[in-house]
């Protein structure tokens, strides 16, 4: 019987720890900001154009690495920030930078549209707090 | 009594699962629906043949008054990792002032002359006495030895004031 309280003790640990992986502390003062484009910055449409990920107080480390003070750049376009405490949905609107990357090229449909960058730790989820940059816009035209 | 226990490591194992592939799963996701939004061709596979180092700021010849400033760090088609960690395509930045390149083939120093960027920061506050200073930069791999063909930048001169 007592086997049987250790088995369940067990699962319950492995479903505390996984839950638990998700609060990766913000190192204090880090800092994200987009350092290309600048906001309200118009750009020409057809064509690609870069996008800087600034970083400072804080270091970038690939997806699945477990390295204290590190995360990986996501790029927000035309979209809210995700909800806390979860991994940062993958589509058209919410780019990963599982590599470490520390730029990327983008291009964009004419208009307007929004900019931002979210820190992931190891496992795709915002910091606590999350280490955003200010969101901004461009236009394309 | 054995179906319990194997009832529960079941249940423990399902929860790990689940756990695990909610993590993995923007992960595998994330290559194929970045290029979809942003069109494959507009940022070409992480390959250190073709990677570019290079200084976001400061410029070649930018003149600094005060003498400190930060040193904003660029890399193209490559990505960026924390020492110690063997993840392919990536390295991690060291900052080389007022010096000649070190060995190609070992871990690059690591004094006034060579500073290192290990915990995968991609930006340095840096402050220099006036005068003329030289800055390069040069990645190191999990090991701070230079990759094969070394991935560095343009040396670039800058005055302080």
């Amino acid at each position: 019987m007592r086997t049987l309280f250790a088995a369940f003790a067990l699962a319950a640990l492995l479903a505390g720890t996984a839950g638990a992986a998700g609060a990766t502390p913000a190192p204090a003062n880090a800092y994200c900001y987009i350092g290309w484009p600048n906001d309200g910055q118009v750009l020409a449409a057809g064509k690609p154009f870069r996008v800087w990920f600034g970083l400072r107080h804080m270091g970038v480390a690939p997806k699945g690495v477990a390295f204290d003070n590190t995360g990986h750049h996501h790029l927000l376009i035309d979209t809210e920030l995700p909800p806390a405490g979860q991994p940062i949905p993958s589509d058209r609107n919410h780019l990963h930078y599982g590599a470490g990357e520390t730029e990327t090229m983008i291009e964009l449909a004419p208009g307007k549209h929004t900019l931002q960058l979210l820190m992931g730790d190891e496992n795709h989820v915002p910091h606590v707090p999350p280490v955003a940059s200010k969101k901004i816009t461009i236009i394309v035209k | 009594m054995r179906h319990i226990i194997v009832l529960a490591a079941l249940l423990a194992a399902s929860l790990q699962t689940s756990a695990g592939r909610m993590d993995t799963a923007p992960a595998q996701a994330h290559e194929p629906a970045s290029k979809a939004a942003a069109a494959p061709a507009l940022n070409p596979p992480l390959n250190p043949a073709s990677a570019q180092l290079y200084f976001i700021w400061p410029y070649d010849g930018t003149v600094i008054t005060g003498g400190k400033f930060w040193v904003r760090m660029g890399l193209r088609n490559m990505g960026i990792a924390p020492k110690g960690t063997a993840v392919p395509n990536t390295g991690h930045h060291h900052l080389l002032i007022d010096t000649e390149l070190p060995s190609m083939t070992e871990p690059i120093p690591s004094d006034r002359n060579h500073l290192h960027f290990g915990a995968g920061e991609t930006e340095a506050r840096v402050e220099l006495p006036p005068g003329t200073h030289t800055l390069q930069l040069l990645l190191g791999d999990m090991n701070h030895v230079p990759h094969k063909p070394p991935v560095l930048s343009k040396k670039i001169t800058i005055t302080v004031r």
